[in-house]
C-alpha cells in the first residue's frame, strides 16, 4: 500500500510538474553549439586573429551564423560546456559582447511539429513557398500570419515608424527581437526605465505585432518596421492594477503611440481607467484589447469600454476558439489559437529569462495581431482612431451565420485593411461616428447591427402585404391583422442584435423572432426548425381563434406573415435542421408557404360568407 | 467583502497558464498569486477571500480572487 501510494505521489507530482512548467521549454537548457558576439569598436583583424585561434586551439571552426550575421559580427562553433567554459575564460571573451549556448530552441521544435500536424487535419494548408514569404525558418508554422493574408499587405506597408505600445508583463529584447526598433518604456511594476519581461507574456505579443522578420532567423510579426513602446504594468505572476494600466495609457499618450495592445482583462467598471482610455482616443490613440478567455456572453474590461476595440479569439480553422468570450462588446476576431494549433513567437523563459520560442494560446494572442494591422492601417495614412476601427471592422471577412457574434464585425484581414486605407473608399466623418455610436449605446448596453440581414426581413414583411393584398376584397386591415403579418414574418426583428452586458441574450433572440424563427432562436442557430417553419402553428392559431373576434384577424395575419417568411426563405437562406438546404428544404417551404397562403384564404373567404 | 469559494483547483493553458478554482456552479475564480500548497491539479478546497476588482490579469479566464485563508478537502 505504501508503495502504491508511493507511486501515486510520483506520478501526481510528475503530472503536475509537466503541466506547471511553460510549454514549449521542454527541451531548454539544450545546446551543441555556442554563439559568440564580438565587440562592433574592434577591427576585423583582431576578429580574424580570435576566430583563428579558436581553430588551433580548441580544433573548432567559427563560422558566421548566417550573412545578416556580419554587421553584428555572431559567429558560430560546435561545442559543449567545458568549451563554453573555456572560451569565457580565454582572452578572446574580452573581444565579445557576450559568449553563450546556442540553445536549440526546441520544444517550440516538438511542439511545433505537433502542432503542424494537427493543423493539416484542419485542412489548413500553409503557403510558405509563396513569392512573398518571408525568410523566417518558422514562418510556415506561422498559420495565424497567413490566414489574415499580411503578406499581401506587406506589399503595401510593414508599418514603418508607427509607435505601438506594448501594455503587458513587459518586453525583452530576445534575438528575434534584435531588429525591431523599440523606443522608450516604462516598467510600472518595479517604477523603472527598463520595462524588460519576466513573465514570457508581454515578449510573445510584442512578437505577434512586430517581430523581426525577413532576417532568415525564428519567426515573423505583422508590423515589423513599427516601433514596439514596452510598458510593464502586469507582475511576473501575471496580474497587475488598474492604477499602473490607467497610468500606462497616459505614459503611452504623452510619448507618441499611435496604437495600443492591451492583452490583458478582468475586474468591473473604473473610472481611472475610462478616463486614460478617453485621453488616449482624444489624442488620436487606437487602443486594442483582448475580449478574455471565459467562454462568456460578454467582452471583459477594458475591452468593453466604447472607445477600445474588442478582439475575440478564432482557431486555425477559423472557428470560435474554445475559450474565447463573445457576444456583447466584441468587435472583430483574429487568431487566437486553440489547444490544436497555437501561435508561435519567440519569448523569454520565465524560470531563466533565456530565449525560446513558446506556442500559446488566448484573446491575448488574438489581440497583437489586430493591433498590428492597426499599424499596417495608420502606416496607410488612416490615423484618426475611428477611422482605423472602421478600415478593421470594414475590411474584416464577414462571417455571415454569426447570430451569437462569435466574430463582431469578421475576422481579422490585413490586406483587405491596407487596401482599404489606401483607397479611402469610406466616407469618413459623421457618417462612421453615426455608425459606431449607435454600435455602442454605453458600456451596459450594446447593440450588434449586424446580427440581422435587414433586407431580407423587411421583404419578408412586404411579402406578407402583398399576400394581404390578394385577399384584399376579405380582410379588415386592423391592428389585429397588422399585427398577425408582422409577427408572421419578421417580428420585433431589431431586438435579436441588442445586448444587455452581463446577462444572457436569448430573450431578445426569442422576442425579436418571427413564428417560423422561434425553433431556432434560443439555441441561436441560423438554422429553421422544421416544425416552426411550417404551416403548423398558423393551422393552430386559425383553428383556436377562428371564433374570437379579433384573434381570427391576428391568426389569418400571422398565416400570411408566415408565407411570405418561409417564400423568402425558400430562396435568401433555405437551411433547414435536419434537412439542409437543398432542392428538399427549398419545396419544403415553398409547399408550406403555399398551404399558409391557402390556410388565410380559406379562413378569411369563410369568415366573409359567414358574415 | 470576504467571499467564501467551494471547487476544484484547476490548471488554466490560456497564455502562459494560470491557477483558477472552479465552483461547483460552474464559476471559475482566477486566483491571485496562489500559495504552491494549492497548485495540485483537481484537489477540492474552500477559500476565503477578495473578488479583486481593481486588478486585470493576462489569463482573464473570470474573476480575481486574492486569498485570506484556504483549506484543502481532499486531493
Amino acid at each position: 500500500m505504501k508503495k502504491f501510494l508511493l507511486l501515486c505521489l510520483f506520478f501526481v507530482f510528475g503530472i503536475w510538474f509537466a503541466i506547471f512548467n511553460f510549454k514549449g521549454l521542454a527541451t531548454q537548457g539544450e545546446y551543441n553549439s555556442i554563439i559568440l558576439d564580438f565587440r562592433e569598436d574592434i577591427p576585423t583583424t583582431e576578429i580574424s586573429k580570435d576566430l583563428r585561434e579558436i581553430s588551433s586551439q580548441y580544433n573548432e571552426k567559427a563560422s558566421l551564423n548566417s550573412v545578416f550575421s556580419v554587421k553584428d559580427n555572431i559567429y558560430i562553433v560546435e561545442g559543449d560546456k567545458m568549451l563554453l567554459n573555456a572560451l569565457k575564460r580565454s582572452d578572446i571573451a574580452k573581444d565579445t559582447e557576450y559568449i553563450e549556448p546556442n540553445y536549440v530552441y526546441g520544444v517550440p521544435q516538438n511542439e511545433l511539429w505537433n502542432c503542424n500536424s494537427k493543423n493539416k487535419s484542419i485542412a489548413f494548408e500553409p503557403n510558405s513557398n509563396s513569392l512573398n514569404a518571408p525568410n523566417d525558418p518558422l514562418y510556415s508554422q506561422q498559420w495565424n500570419l497567413q490566414k489574415v493574408n499580411v503578406e499581401q499587405a506587406w506589399q503595401e506597408t510593414k508599418g514603418d515608424g508607427v509607435v505601438v505600445a506594448v501594455i503587458d508583463t513587459g518586453v525583452s529584447r530576445v534575438p528575434d527581437l534584435k531588429q525591431t526598433d523599440f523606443v522608450k518604456g516604462y516598467d510600472f511594476v518595479n517604477d523603472k526605465e527598463n520595462a524588460a519581461d519576466d513573465n514570457g507574456h508581454g515578449t510573445h505579443v510584442a512578437g505577434t505585432i512586430a517581430q523581426s522578420t525577413n532576417n532568415a532567423y525564428g519567426v515573423a510579426g505583422i508590423a515589423y518596421k513599427a516601433k514596439i513602446m514596452p510598458l510593464k504594468v502586469l507582475s511576473r505572476g501575471g496580474g497587475g492594477t488598474v492604477a499602473d494600466i490607467a497610468e500606462s495609457i497616459k505614459f503611452a499618450a504623452d510619448n507618441g503611440a499611435a496604437v495600443i495592445n492591451m492583452s490583458l482583462g478582468g475586474g468591473g467598471e473604473s473610472q481611472i481607467m475610462k478616463e486614460a482610455i478617453d485621453y488616449a482616443f482624444s489624442k488620436g490613440v487606437a487602443i486594442v484589447a483582448a475580449a478574455g478567455n471565459s467562454n462568456k456572453n460578454a467582452s471583459a474590461y477594458p475591452a468593453r469600454y466604447p472607445k477600445v476595440l474588442s478582439v475575440a479569439a478564432i482557431g486555425a480553422s477559423g472557428k470560435k476558439s474554445s475559450f474565447s468570450n463573445y457576444g456583447a462588446g466584441v468587435d472583430i476576431s483574429a487568431p487566437g489559437g486553440d489547444s490544436d494549433a497555437k501561435i508561435l513567437q519567440e519569448t523569454i523563459d520565465p524560470r531563466n529569462g533565456n530565449p525560446t520560442f513558446a506556442g500559446l494560446m488566448g484573446t491575448s494572442m488574438a489581440s497583437p495581431h489586430v493591433a498590428g494591422v492597426a499599424a499596417l492601417v495608420h502606416a496607410s495614412g488612416v490615423t484618426d482612431p475611428e477611422e482605423v476601427y472602421s478600415v478593421l471592422k470594414n475590411s474584416s471577412l464577414k462571417i455571415e451565420d454569426d447570430p451569437l457574434n462569435y466574430y463582431g464585425a469578421g475576422q481579422l484581414d490585413a490586406s483587405a485593411a491596407v487596401k482599404l486605407a489606401i483607397k479611402g473608399k469610406i466616407t469618413w466623418g459623421d457618417f462612421v461616428r453615426w455608425l459606431r455610436d449607435n454600435g455602442y449605446l454605453n458600456p451596459r448596453f450594446w447593440f450588434d447591427g449586424g446580427a440581422v440581414a435587414l433586407l431580407p426581413k423587411i421583404v419578408m414583411v412586404i411579402v406578407g402585404y402583398l399576400l394581404a393584398w390578394f385577399l384584399r376584397n376579405y380582410l379588415p386591415f386592423g391592428w389585429a391583422l397588422n399585427g398577425g403579418i408582422l409577427m408572421g414574418s419578421a417580428g420585433v426583428f431589431f431586438l435579436k442584435g441588442f445586448y444587455i452586458f452581463d446577462l444572457p441574450q436569448w430573450p431578445f433572440r426569442l422576442m425579436g423572432s418571427s413564428i417560423p424563427e422561434l425553433g431556432n432562436s434560443i439555441v441561436g442557430t441560423a438554422q429553421l426548425n422544421p416544425f416552426f417553419a411550417s404551416v403548423l402553428i398558423p393551422f393552430i392559431l386559425v383553428a383556436l381563434l377562428l371564433s374570437h373576434p379579433q384573434g381570427k384577424w391576428f391568426a389569418i395575419g400571422t398565416s400570411l406573415g408566415v408565407a411570405g417568411c418561409l417564400a423568402v426563405s425558400a430562396f435568401v437562406a433555405p437551411a433547414l435542421w435536419g434537412i439542409g438546404s437543398g432542392l428538399l428544404a427549398q419545396s419544403f417551404l415553398v409547399v408550406n408557404a403555399l398551404l399558409c397562403f391557402g390556410l388565410a384564404y380559406v379562413a378569411s373567404k369563410g369568415e366573409k360568407q359567414t358574415a | 467583502m470576504s467571499i467564501t469559494v467551494t471547487g476544484a483547483i484547476e490548471r488554466s493553458e490560456i497564455g502562459v497558464g494560470t491557477w483558477g478554482v472552479k465552483t461547483e456552479g460552474g464559476e471559475t475564480y482566477e486566483l491571485l498569486d496562489p500559495p504552491d500548497e494549492l497548485l495540485v491539479p483537481q484537489a477540492k478546497v474552500t477559500i476565503v477571500g477578495k473578488v479583486r476588482e481593481d486588478v486585470m490579469t493576462i489569463a482573464m479566464i473570470g474573476p480575481v480572487l486574492e486569498i485570506e485563508s484556504f483549506q484543502i478537502l481532499e486531493n
